[in-house]
């Protein structure tokens, strides 16, 4: 129990540092250097600093949108395995929850955004309101086929111990299908290329940034805190999945963790350079594919099993 | 029963003082609130102590030695009991300040007349115990919702509206007599208590007639036409109640007839699950693409209606594939969604109510920016929408958690229900995905961002009982989303009158389900109020200031630049378009110095198009050609009486 703590403390206090990471590789693409590691943290005690500007259109759902998204966020990691560590908190059906409480920070993030009574904010919800409902469905998706592999419904028997490498054991090629499922998954959810741009502020094609375009200050970096961990809770699912090693090595584990971690930022931060934003009309059939993947891998599940 | 009776009485006393004192306006409506609350309390009691001590109540009277009225009220009655009289409490309290109109108090007396009638008979309906008390309450609830439907009788809609829901819920009425008339000519009695000696293939046509009969009261997909119509059409209690209540009582006649076939069909299952995803994905679609709030609520009771059905439907399958667990969790999940959905459904509808009482619009586009100054109101129209999306830590998300955990049960067996364990799950995630884009489109039109027109400029709330009502079903929202367990065995109890066959449901593994959610719950309470103090700890003795919303450098933005409704959902409406299809009406701008142009765009419901060519125009040409019959002339008239009566003499 105390470890796990530890573990999500510090997952909570890393995810700024890992999101840099994309920061670092997007800048050797275009050839620069790049800001330092710890850029974020810079950025996080600067907005902390400072005070606030609210818009004259704004009620209090305004301010509850950057706290209750950032609470939801941390809620999450408290349930997911780390490092193959136990959670902090496990039950049976805590995966639905955990969707459906990462559905609630939305819901605030998309009040706050209308409350502004900006058109592009309200652009911005729209679309935050709509490719989720796609992305969801994936993931329920990926819930049954976790379900008919282990027939328990909770983040620990899927990812704490050696659950992943069992997992791999029974079904190992369809379970690559998964892995691309939930990539998709972690861009669309987390506002990445080539779904959204996290580095555009102020065109029409963006879904995150311009929801948070009124927020400023202590909020906005709560906004930030949450977004940056929201990433780490896809990033580290998708790092208990291609690395699912159990050494026994007290310590290796976490290594060989934060090693998928690096691995996942990496390809995030290569696709980002390397791709361009889809038009947005193009991105619910990008979604889909990762439902459609999910879906074959079920499917092909079904003979395994039998 | 005697309890129940004496509750039943005093609310059909509080419509009869009302009517009786008419002309004493005060007078009147405070009777008929007083009477109607105070029946409603005494039934709800009296409803919760049969469902917690799972006891069985019956008792018939004898009519002039023809028939037997009988009444029963076992669990599952009681179960409906309880959310009627809890929501008609409610909605009798509202109803106070709501029909405060000097100017019309014949017309407030006759509605809370019609309401009294509406309780007493959706309570009848439930307990009824045989095909004659069922039919009778029955059809005094369609009849006496159909008056208060065209209680605004002098807008052309709303007979309109009226006329269909009479000809739907009589429709409707049909099949459940064609289903009762197979039941008499098997069993020979007008009892429920020899169903089950029907022969596979009646109870199969049984089932399917009684599917249609109850689902076009429940507002299942195509038979929903009536409800987007009548709905918006009421005055807002009613709406509350009879979107709230008056539905669900088609979900009872369903859950009745199953549990009376004893029949373990799987097609059932299949069935029930089909028609709730399709009603539960369309009902949201279409409530997305409205623009009227309460038409836009009426489609998410549809929407609801479906996830009930999932519930119901995968507790069937469960049944039929020998799995207990499943079937519990299908069919109490279904029951708990049902009280969750009478309680967060009324309080929206209460809420909207209040918004078009102080605006006079019910068109989203023309109001915004009420809640700075209907907080209230606001606030508690935010607490329904989180619940009916579904998300935790509200009531929604309770139903919907046992729902999808039932369905999970069905993903481990073969084939055929494992395919509709999927398409249910799959089907309960694009629901809520849906009914959160919905909400959050209600929430930020009517009463984020600025106000789009003069409508929706300064208005505050009023009326206390009104703004009670409201706390008290955001209150109980609440409290059952962050303490489920208490209510989740009420709806375990109910379950247990459905003859499963499994004797006394085993608690403790269900225990365990509330007790996560209550788990849930505080932590996401405690992490919330620990960011919302360490919130307010960065911001001690900082510079906050106040300023127009960012334009992006436009220097003289108004509130018609907003994202409207038909805007935000259009994409989300486009997905859809099959089912959905929009009709735009956009004149080009044309010349050099154009004139003013203008935009249109409907949602239109796919069931109501198809059924205009398909169902209504043949059988209105069909009459057309037989009106030569209707003469207007009074000794054909008895001629035909003769007529009928000589033709019958032959087959007696």
């Amino acid at each position: 129990m105390f470890e796990s703590i530890v573990l999500w403390l510090a997952a909570v206090f890393t995810a700024p540092f890992f999101s840099a990471v994309i920061l670092k590789v997007k800048a050797f693409f275009g050839g620069k250097k790049g800001p330092p590691l710890l850029i974020n943290y810079d950025t996080l005690i600067k907005l902390f600093k400072k005070g606030s500007v609210y818009s004259v259109s704004t009620t209090p759902v305004f301010k509850m949108g950057p706290v209750v998204s950032c609470a939801a966020a941390l809620a999450a990691l408290l349930f997911l395995p780390l490092a193959g560590h136990m959670p902090v908190i496990s039950f049976n059906g805590d995966v639905i929850f955990v969707l459906y409480l990462l559905g609630l920070g939305r819901f605030f993030t998309i009040a706050a955004a209308m409350d502004t009574a900006s058109p592009f904010e309200g652009m911005g919800a729209a679309r935050e309101a709509f490719f989720p409902i796609i992305c969801e469905a994936a993931m329920f998706m990926i819930l049954i086929f976790f379900y008919r592999l282990t027939g328990e419904l909770s983040f620990a028997a899927y990812f704490s111990g050696t659950g992943t490498l069992g997992l791999w054991q029974i079904a190992g090629p369809s379970l690559l299908f998964i892995v691309i499922a939930f990539f998709i998954i972690l861009v669309t959810e987390t506002s990445r290329v080539p779904v959204d741009d996290p580095a555009t502020h102020l065109e029409l094609t963006m879904i995150h940034e311009v929801m948070v375009l009124d927020h400023s200050g202590p909020d906005f970096a709560l906004i930030e805190l949450g977004s940056f961990c929201k990433l780490f809770f896809y990033a580290a699912i998708l790092s208990g999945l291609i690395l699912p090693f159990e050494t026994g090595i007290p310590g290796a584990g976490l290594l060989v963790f934060i090693a998928g971690l690096v691995i996942v930022y990496l390809v995030v931060g290569i696709i980002e350079s390397t791709i361009a934003r889809y038009r947005m009309d193009k991105v619910p059939q990008f979604v889909l594919t990762s439902f459609a993947l999910a879906f074959f891998a079920t499917i092909i599940t079904l003979e395994l099993i039998q | 029963m005697s309890h129940f009776f004496a509750a039943i009485s005093l609310i059909l006393a509080g419509g009869l003082v009302s009517l009786v004192s008419a002309r004493h306006h005060l007078f009147s409506r405070a009777g008929a609130t007083l009477l109607i609350s105070a029946g409603c309390v005494w039934g709800l009691a009296a409803a919760v102590t049969t469902l917690m001590g799972s006891v069985t109540h019956s008792v018939s009277f004898q009519y002039l030695n023809l028939f037997f009225l009988a009444f029963e009220m076992d669990t599952l009655s009681a179960f409906f009991l309880a959310v009627i009289f809890l929501v008609c409490l409610m909605a009798a309290v509202y109803s106070f300040h709501y029909t405060q109109d000097a100017a019309a108090p014949v017309k407030t007396a006759v509605t809370a007349f019609f309401f009294s009638i509406l309780v007493v008979s959706m309570a009848l309906v439930v307990t009824a115990a045989n095909i004659i008390t069922f039919m009778l309450s029955w059809e005094i609830m369609s009849l006496s919702s159909f008056f208060l439907v065209i209680h605004d009788y002098r807008k052309k809609e709303n007979r309109y509206a009226g006329y269909l829901y009479f000809v739907f819920s009589h429709v409707g009425a049909m099949f459940i007599f064609a289903g009762f008339g197979i039941f008499y000519k098997y069993t020979g009695s007008f009892g429920f208590t020899d169903v089950h000696t029907l022969t596979e293939g009646a109870k199969i046509l049984a089932f399917v007639l009684f599917f249609i009969g109850f689902g076009s009261k429940a507002g299942v997909f195509p038979f929903h036409v009536w409800l987007p119509h009548a709905h918006p059409a009421a005055p807002s209690h009613i709406s509350a109640v009879m979107s709230g209540v008056m539905i669900k009582t088609g979900i009872y006649g369903i859950l009745r007839i199953y549990s009376l076939l004893e029949l373990p069909a799987p097609a059932f299952g299949y069935l029930v699950v089909a028609a709730g995803v399709v009603s539960g994905i369309l009902g949201v679609v279409y409530a997305l693409g409205q623009t009227d709030i309460k038409r836009l609520l009426a489609y998410s009771s549809v929407e609801n209606i479906g996830i009930i059905l999932i519930g119901m439907g995968l507790g069937m399958v469960g049944v039929a594939s020998r799995n207990p667990v499943m079937a519990v969790l299908g069919f109490s999940g279904a029951l708990f969604h049902v009280l969750n959905h009478a309680l967060f459904k009324s309080l929206l509808f209460m809420g909207a109510g209040m918004v078009v009482h102080q605006t006079g619009t019910r068109s989203m586009d023309a109001l915004g920016g009420l809640l700075k100054s209907m907080k209230i109101t606001g606030f508690a129209f935010i607490i329904g929408s989180l619940a009916i999306c579904g998300l935790p830590p509200f009531n929604g998300f309770a139903g919907e958690f046992v729902v999808y955990l039932g369905g999970f049960q069905g993903i481990a067996l073969d084939k055929i229900p494992f395919a509709v364990s999927v398409a249910a799950i799959i089907g309960l995630a694009v629901i809520g995905g849906l009914a959160l884009a919905c909400f959050t489109r209600v929430l930020g039109i009517v009463f984020q961002g600025e106000p789009r027109t003069e409508a929706a400029r300064n208005r505050t709330e009023s009326g206390t009982t009104m703004l009670w009502a409201m706390g008290g079903l955001g209150t109980a929202c609440v409290i059952i989303g962050v303490f489920p367990g208490w209510f989740f065995n009420l709806s375990l109890s109910a379950v247990s009158a459905l003859n499963l066959g499994y004797a006394r449901i085993p608690l403790a593994p269900f225990a365990q389900i509330t007790g996560h959610i209550t788990l849930g719950a505080f932590v996401i309470v405690v992490l919330v109020l620990g960011m919302a103090g360490l919130r307010s700890w960065f911001y001690r003795a900082k510079p906050i200031s106040r300023s127009g919303t960012w334009g992006c450098g436009f220097t003289r933005p108004t509130p018609k630049m907003q994202y409207t409704g038909a805007s935000y959902a259009f994409e989300m409406v486009r997905f859809f378009r099959p089912a959905a299809p929009i009709e735009e009406q956009h004149p080009p701008v044309a010349g050099r110095f154009p004139a003013s142009t203008r935009y249109e765009s409907r949602v239109h419901d796919i069931a109501e198009r198809c059924m205009a060519p398909g169902v209504i125009r043949p059988v209105q040409f069909l009459f057309d050609r037989l009106r030569w019959i209707q003469h207007g002339d009074i000794h054909l008239y008895i001629g035909y009486i003769l007529l009928a009566i000589v033709l019958l003499l032959f087959f007696i």
